[in-house]
């Protein structure tokens, strides 16, 4: 008897794992159009006395907040209200005082750093102001060169790790690049910046014209349109070796090149075929290019990142140009827009949206802008994102899907301008020289 | 002469006779008692408190007595007005663990325990650090002493069932709510709607985030509304992944859309 009882508790204590990984947790929530996370960033603190502290620490707090603020999902709460004692560590944080009252966060990211033997030291943190029992949501610790620029590239990364956590998994962009065309070296050549604006640098010294800069997904290569002695082509630039590498020429003028999102695809518009412009796409070396379109005059391909399924692209068949889409094999053509001027589709990384620049009413004495817009493809609605503002042209997204950065000269010449995608928090990224036809990396 | 000679010691009474009566009178004393009872008796079937018979006085409760109105005094003296002044209460004993002392009693002195001599305590071992444990930075809440703050609930009405994943993970929570509702694009209800049943969906949430197995846990009878919350779940890619310190493979979600225009 014993013995069988012995047995059947055995069994029962086997069945026990078995029974926690069936048990399942559930979440029940509803819709709540609520405010954004309200996030408190106290300035982090030295965690030693080395005097480099000093300026990396305003490097790095005034980047991180830089980034948080841009995030377009955080509303910043004023240092002005922060408790007098400021956390460096977990065991100085005192949630009631942060989470209470005239803060009120809902979370709160704090931390220190340090220069130790030439490098800086930082540690991070991420807590829930309303959660006394689990307050940690993250918790990061850096080590780099003791300069600036690493300082700065620190509070780029902690920023998108809060980003990520905290914004539903789409990655930040705070190391994202943005390249544009600038005139500043004389020549148009093809610049690259931190998404933010800082570190802006030449690439390409073509001594002639270098237009329509696009990345590849992996950030390894640069597609543009160049000018050579002849004719426009698509060159590629290198970025592990610093150089233009080979890619093919062919006759005819060649434009505006786009990857796909998987890398192994380009698009692009040339007059290879019958001297007016039509939509080609070639493999990623640029082998095996076929015509898409059979139009005239047909520009500026992009592919749907989300699936590499279908291209929306420009094209003047009917007059003035317009907006169409079809799929990646060149059928089911559809034309987006039907009146204004319409030009420089571009998709956003969910595949969801089109954002492109539109002069709604175009005409000889006609007044109206040019603007950015955005369609919502399926439903075909159309919001205007920039209002009032000169000529607004050149969209392209940033990875996160939430940011949009584009030309305009509304300042008295033409620059790069970013905006959220609700048309809130309009920055201008370059000030210097004349800047245009911007593009924001994968990733 | 005849000498009569009276002996009184000689004689002997005759008491037979006399016994023999009385047992008899006795006998039929109680004889008579018994048939006087008998037939004085009551004879039938009658039952104690049998309606009809006898009579009892019938009582209602009631929560006062009705006293005849008597004229009140102006006087507050005579009246039973409560008057002006008011009367502080005594202080309650203060109730110790010992209870409370009654005046007068003699509390008997406690005996004192024996002391005890203190038991050695083995020290425990060492624990040996998990194999498993969680990478620096990857890993759950921080002890400290953090003060009592609770949660607020939010505007939308979240009621998260597990407490667990709830309590620990508030913030995913968050952002599943978030995510989902700026899918929601509510310009793809039909416009003559302004008021509709909630759309409850189940979906489940991998450990990349990813929600899956989207079906309606129950409709609102408006077609337009029904497809636009499908739809709302079927353009998220991703919620982001479950925290690092939930060690379940996913988790089910109950969402619930309020539609009013």
């Amino acid at each position: 008897m014993l013995r069988k009882t012995g047995l059947l508790f055995l069994f029962l204590l086997l069945l026990l794992p078995l029974t926690q990984a069936i048990a399942q947790d559930w979440i029940r929530t509803g819709t709540n159009r609520g405010a954004p996370i309200r996030l408190a960033v106290p300035d982090f603190k030295p965690s030693g006395s080395d005097p480099q502290n000093a300026p990396l620490l305003s490097v790095f707090n005034d980047t991180l907040w830089s980034d948080l603020d841009n995030a377009g999902i955080f509303d910043m709460v004023a240092k002005s209200f922060y408790p007098a004692a400021q956390p460096g560590q977990p065991s100085e944080m005192k949630l009631d005082a942060w989470g209470n009252a005239p803060v009120n966060a809902a979370m709160v990211a704090f931390g220190n750093l340090g220069v130790n033997a030439g490098k800086v030291d930082v540690q991070g943190w991420l807590f829930d102001a309303k959660n006394a029992s689990f307050p940690q949501v993250l918790g990061k610790q850096y080590r780099e060169d003791a300069t600036p620029d690493k300082a700065r590239l620190i509070a780029h990364r902690f920023a998108d790790e809060i980003i990520f956590r905290l914004g539903g998994g789409i990655p930040g962009i705070a190391e994202s690049q943005i390249y544009f065309v600038s005139l500043r070296s004389g020549t148009k050549e093809i610049w690259s910046m931190d998404y933010d604006g800082a570190n802006q640098k030449q690439i390409t010294k073509l001594g002639s014209v270098a237009l329509s800069p696009r990345i590849s997904p992996d950030g390894s290569r640069l597609a543009f349109s160049g000018l050579t002695h002849d004719s426009w082509q698509i060159l590629m630039y290198s970025m592990d070796l610093g150089r233009t590498v080979a890619f093919p020429r062919y006759s005819g003028d060649n434009f505006s090149p786009a990857w796909s999102s998987d890398g192994t695809k380009i698009a692009f518009s040339s007059s290879m075929h019958s001297g007016l412009s039509e939509i080609f796409v070639a493999d990623a070396s640029g082998a095996n290019a076929r015509r898409l379109s059979t139009g005239k005059g047909d520009v500026s391909p992009v592919f749907n990142p989300k699936t590499n399924g279908q291209i929306a692209w420009v094209s003047g068949r009917t007059g003035l140009p317009q907006i169409y889409v079809m799929d990646a094999d060149g059928s089911n053509v559809q034309k987006m827009t039907d009146q204004g001027y319409a030009v420089s589709p571009a998709w956003s990384p969910n595949g969801l949206l089109l954002a492109f620049s539109w002069v709604r009413n175009y005409g000889p004495g006609v007044l109206g802008g040019q603007d950015i817009y955005l369609m919502d493809i399926a439903s075909r609605q159309i919001v205007q994102l920039t209002h009032d503002g000169g000529r607004n042209d050149f969209p392209s997204w940033s990875p996160d899907g939430r940011h949009i950065v584009f030309q305009s000269n509304r300042s008295g010449t033409e620059q790069i301008w970013s905006v959220l995608a609700d048309g809130t928090h309009l920055q201008q990224l370059t000030r210097q020289g004349r800047n245009s036809q911007p593009n924001w990396s994968f990733k | 002469m005849a000498y009569v000679r009276a002996n009184m010691f000689y004689e002997r009474e005759q008491w037979k006779k006399p016994l023999l009566v009385s047992v008899g009178f006795h006998g039929a004393l109680v004889l008579a008692i018994l048939v006087l009872g008998y037939v004085l008796a009551p004879h039938g079937t009658s039952n104690w408190g049998a309606t009809g018979e006898g009579s009892a006085i019938h009582a209602d409760v009631v929560a006062s007595i009705p006293l005849p109105h008597t004229e009140e005094s102006p006087n507050i003296v005579a009246n039973e007005s409560k008057g002006v002044t008011q009367t502080v209460p005594q202080p309650k004993p203060v109730e110790t663990e010992d209870g409370i002392s009654i005046p007068g009693k003699v509390t008997k002195p406690k005996t004192i325990d024996k002391p005890q001599t203190q038991e050695r305590v083995q020290p425990r071992p060492t624990p040996t650090p998990e194999q498993t444990a969680v990478a620096y930075g990857e890993g759950g809440p921080v002890s400290g002493p953090y003060g009592n703050f609770n949660t607020t609930s939010t505007k939308g009405g979240f009621s998260i069932q597990n407490a667990d994943f709830g309590a620990q993970f508030g913030w995913y929570v968050q952002n599943v709510n978030r995510v989902v509702s700026n899918a929601w694009y509510q310009v793809e209800v039909d416009p003559r709607v302004t008021n509709a049943k909630r759309v409850y969906l189940l979906f489940d949430i991998d450990r990349n985030g990813r929600p899956s197995n989207v079906r309606f846990e129950q409709r609102s009878d408006i077609p337009s509304l029904d497809q636009s919350a499908m739809r709302a779940l079927q353009r998220i890619d991703t919620f982001g992944p479950l925290p690092p310190g939930y060690r379940g493979d996913k988790v089910s979600v109950e969402f619930w859309f309020d539609y009013h225009r």
